[in-house]
């Protein structure tokens, strides 16, 4: 039973999603408005409860039971109360009941958002750079045909998308535009060709309860 | 009459032949208004659209730009007659045409525009059924080699040499995403394996539902091995939602833990580089898939073996062996024989009428 | 160490540290490259261009804080763009971690208008010129929504107006009063845009995204289901290039100051590979 449930709705929900594809009569698409429009929308809404939910029992047994590391779960969890209450009691434009400046320090979720998430994350995306160098010294090596092709390649493109690009030829961004819009493309086609019809399959056989990984192991 | 004089007098032409219809293929509701542009489109500002109900007199209800000739009333009331006339409008001179024919509006229960799409779907379907269907007779279906996949044994072993820990990460994909299905299917052989040999294993998560499906496969591939004791409930945990705070915490394990053994499989954004490229750093065999096309790249540099798009969706057909999976693997690259064949016909018809000796036959 | 096995294994912290001085030096000491438009971006920028009165745009602000360095200058690009030529906009986010970022992008660029605008008429009003809607979950519900009415997705905007109140949204209702949307983002929502709003609405759809998603974009601009493609740094740059030269827009262009750093970044890494290959070489040739 614990199984079967599951199985029946993922076959009923999957069948309903295909019928309104085919059917745009409104006596059928006021239930699909309401599932994707209402339920959905509750369902997040719980989805994020539980994330939340997660995520605190996690670190507070963490530092329950002084497991390695457990001083950075105190971090991570004073950070979740300081912005979750400035967020909620602070308001948008720091207009909540909390007061979000003092003087001319003002620590509302914009400012927090804007100084501290902001600039967090952009440092990871720009180790991005350093890694791709890396990577790219590492394993760019001209060991077959292949390998030369694609570093020839890797050249003109990396050349012709700089603006020196079109100081060396006038031709050579529009080679680049060629080699991205022809054999690159070409190249995905395929790819996605073969991940769509994955991803029918795969949908197909979650429909009909072929495929049940999803469901938490076991046949 | 004034207006009609004053039209005369300027030489302002409104629209001819207008025309409204029943929008097909919709739920109701939509009325598709054409006409031929008045002979002064030049001169025209805009293009008034009104609308009368049941012969009542005629309101002003949309209004668009100069040289259209397509107008959809959205507004409508299935069931009650409407009949239209469009005016051409220059500064504050209108030319009203003559009125449409009457029409009602009426919601349609199959979309016909999209019969294409449902021949496809039966086809593709069917094919797959199919193979499914031969699958459960018995019949013996071949499906390649996967270096991927044939290195996932290799790579357990390699990890339970050296005492190390295996790293499975599932990416930043939802529940919903067939590539975190396919990885949770592979996650279940893994931990299958490192049941048997008493590795350690670690499963960071990005997604809570994604985390509690990981925490239930690892806790029965322990039970389904034998291993119910040796199972750790604190290694599949939530780690962060976030991609780059998600992307740090797997590189700080990954340099304080050292893991023999990577899996990387699953749907990845840009982090992808900043994972493997750090485990690459640390010395580990990496074994990565993924459909995210932008990111192969990334993955075929740094990794040692890397599952391209639809070989991470046959992974679970691989490795289980299942006969009802191996069918629809099949029915898969049927149906892909089928597209190819198509797109290499259509390409020669495209090529064929180009030239210009085929107008000798007209 | 031999010296085709030094140049084989270079540290890796040697590589980083030249990447860094590289990339940093042309940052603090800016200066604006001028590029040359390419067809995707002029396409998009004809497109934003030809929306007439009756019609907005709608500029989805869904890019992730890490990726702003190369995304935010699409959104201020557009923007001013919109600003400059009197389009109405509608701006909204996916993902409420977007909202800050859209915020930021709309505040800066409405500040650099209304500071130097003498008039009312010049000036940029809330309500009347552009309209925040803020976020509204999950994706799929104001992708396929907005198709039927804006308001009654977006009840009340990000500011907690009635949407339906505002000047601008008693003309623009739905899909139909929309000319193009503009997706920026990092991840694969601008194919759900073509996925939901084209494929059912006939949506005319435009995208601005980081350089390494932009390998998966081309298939689409290249059917026709996106109208124009901004990609990376250097998309946001010719863009910047148009809106000034067509427009006259006078601001700070980030993405532009950003080209020198971008050429010497890819010119260094392009040495280090060719470095590598003459060890990789002479190791060959030793053995």
């Amino acid at each position: 039973m614990k199984k079967r449930i599951p199985l029946i709705l993922i076959f009923v929900a999957g069948l309903l999603g295909v019928i309104s594809f085919v059917i745009p009569h409104p006596s059928y698409q006021v239930y699909d408005a309401w599932i994707r429009n209402d339920l959905l929308r509750v369902l997040s809404a719980f989805a994020v409860v539980l994330a939340l939910g997660s995520l605190l029992r996690v670190h507070s047994d963490k530092i329950r039971r002084k497991r390695r590391n457990w001083q950075y779960s105190w971090l991570l969890l004073i950070a979740f109360a300081v912005s979750a209450i400035i967020g909620l009691f602070g308001g948008v434009a720091a207009d909540g009941i909390l007061p979000t400046t003092i003087g001319s320090f003002s620590y509302d979720i914009q400012t927090l958002y804007e100084n501290i998430v902001i600039p967090l994350a952009s440092s990871m995306f720009a180790l991005l750079a350093f890694f791709m160098a890396s990577a790219a010294y590492r394993a760019f090596r001209v060991r077959s045909m292949e390998a030369t092709l694609l570093l020839v390649a890797a050249f003109i493109v990396m050349i012709g998308v700089l603006p020196l690009g079109y100081s060396i030829s006038k031709h050579l961004p529009a080679f680049v535009q060629w080699i991205l819009n022809v054999p690159n493309v070409a190249g995905q086609r395929g790819i996605v060709l073969g991940i769509a019809l994955g991803v029918v399959a795969t949908s197909l056989k979650i429909i009909l309860g072929i495929e049940r990984a999803w469901l938490g192991g076991g046949e | 009459m004034s207006l009609i004089i004053l039209c005369t007098l300027v030489g302002l032409a409104p629209p001819s032949n207008v025309r409204a219809y029943d929008a097909p293929d919709d739920g109701g509701g939509v009325i598709n208004v054409e006409w031929q542009l008045s002979t002064d489109d030049a001169q025209t500002d805009a293009y008034e659209i009104y609308r009368s109900e049941n012969g009542s007199d005629f309101v002003k209800v949309g209004l668009i730009g100069r040289s259209r000739q397509f107008y959809q009333d959205q507004t409508t009331e299935d069931g009650i007659l409407y009949a239209y006339k469009v005016a051409t409008v220059s500064d504050t001179v209108r030319a009203l045409s003559e009125p449409s024919p009457e029409v009602i509006s009426t919601p349609s229960w199959i979309n016909v525009a999209k019969v294409n799409i449902y021949v496809a779907m039966l086809i593709f379907g069917g094919l797959i059924l199919y193979y499914i269907y031969h699958a459960r007779k018995g019949k013996e279906l071949f499906i390649r080699k996967i270096a991927g996949l044939q290195a996932i044994d290799d790579a357990v072993g390699r990890a339970t040499e050296m005492g190390k820990p295996i790293l499975y990460v599932l990416g930043l994909g939802y529940i919903e995403d067939i590539a975190t299905i396919a990885s949770l299917n592979i996650l279940g052989e893994v931990a299958k394996k490192t049941a048997q040999y008493d590795t350690k294993l670690i499963v960071p998560n990005a997604d809570p539902i994604v985390y509690t499906v990981a925490r239930e496969i690892v806790k029965e591939s322990y039970t389904n091995a034998g291993r119910p004791d040796a199972y750790d409930p604190e290694s599949v945990f939530f780690l962060a939602r976030e991609q780059m705070a998600y992307a740090a915490g797997i590189d700080g394990i990954m340099t304080r833990e050292k893991p023999a053994t990577n899996f990387l499989v699953g749907y990845f954004a840009a982090e992808s580089l900043v994972i493997a490229e750090t485990g690459a750093a640390t010395g580990a065999i990496q074994i990565a898939g993924t459909d995210a096309l932008a990111q192969l790249p990334f993955f075929v540099t740094a990794c040692d073996y890397t599952l391209i798009g639809e070989e991470l969706y046959a992974a679970s057909a691989y490795i289980s062996k299942r006969p009802l999976l191996l069918g629809a693997i099949k029915g898969e690259d049927w149906s892909k024989v089928i597209i190819a064949a198509a797109l290499i016909l259509a390409s020669i018809i495209g090529l064929v009428s180009q030239f210009p000796i085929l107008s000798l036959f007209q | 160490m031999k010296i085709y096995e030094r140049l084989n294994k270079i540290d890796r912290r040697i590589i980083y540290a030249i990447l860094f001085v590289v990339v940093t030096l042309p940052l603090i000491f800016p200066s604006v490259l001028k590029v040359t438009p390419m067809t995707p971006v002029e396409n998009l920028f004809t497109a934003v261009d030809k929306t007439t009165d009756d019609k907005a745009l709608i500029l989805d602000c869904s890019y992730a804080p890490q990726i702003k360095a190369e995304v935010e200058p699409m959104a201020i690009a557009v923007l001013r763009h919109a600003f400059k030529t009197r389009k109405k906009i509608l701006v909204l986010s996916l993902y409420v971690e977007m909202i800050g970022l859209a915020t930021r992008a709309l505040n800066q660029v409405v500040e650099e208008f209304n500071s130097v605008a003498e008039t009312y008429e010049d000036s940029i009003i809330y309500g009347r010129d552009y309209v925040f809607l803020g976020w509204q979950p999950p994706p799929i519900v104001p992708m396929l929504g907005m198709g039927e009415s804006i308001s009654n997705i977006y009840v009340v905007d990000y500011y907690g107006n009635q949407t339906d109140t505002l000047l601008m949204m008693q003309r623009i209702r739905n899909y139909n009063d929309i000319s193009i949307l503009v997706a920026l983002s990092g991840s694969r929502i601008p194919i759900s845009w073509v996925s939901y709003a084209q494929n059912r609405y006939g949506l005319q759809v435009g995208v601005g995204c980081t350089a390494v998603s932009g390998a998966d974009f081309y298939p689409y601009y290249q059917t026709g289901q996106f109208t124009g493609l901004m990609v990376g740094m250097k998309g946001a740059a010719e863009y910047e290039e148009l809106v000034e030269a067509n427009h006259g827009v006078k601001g700070r262009r980030v993405a532009s100051e950003a080209m020198l750093s971008l050429t010497y970044a890819h010119l260094i890494i392009m040495l280090f590979i060719v470095i590598g290959n003459i060890g990789f070489f002479l190791h060959r040739r030793k053995k």
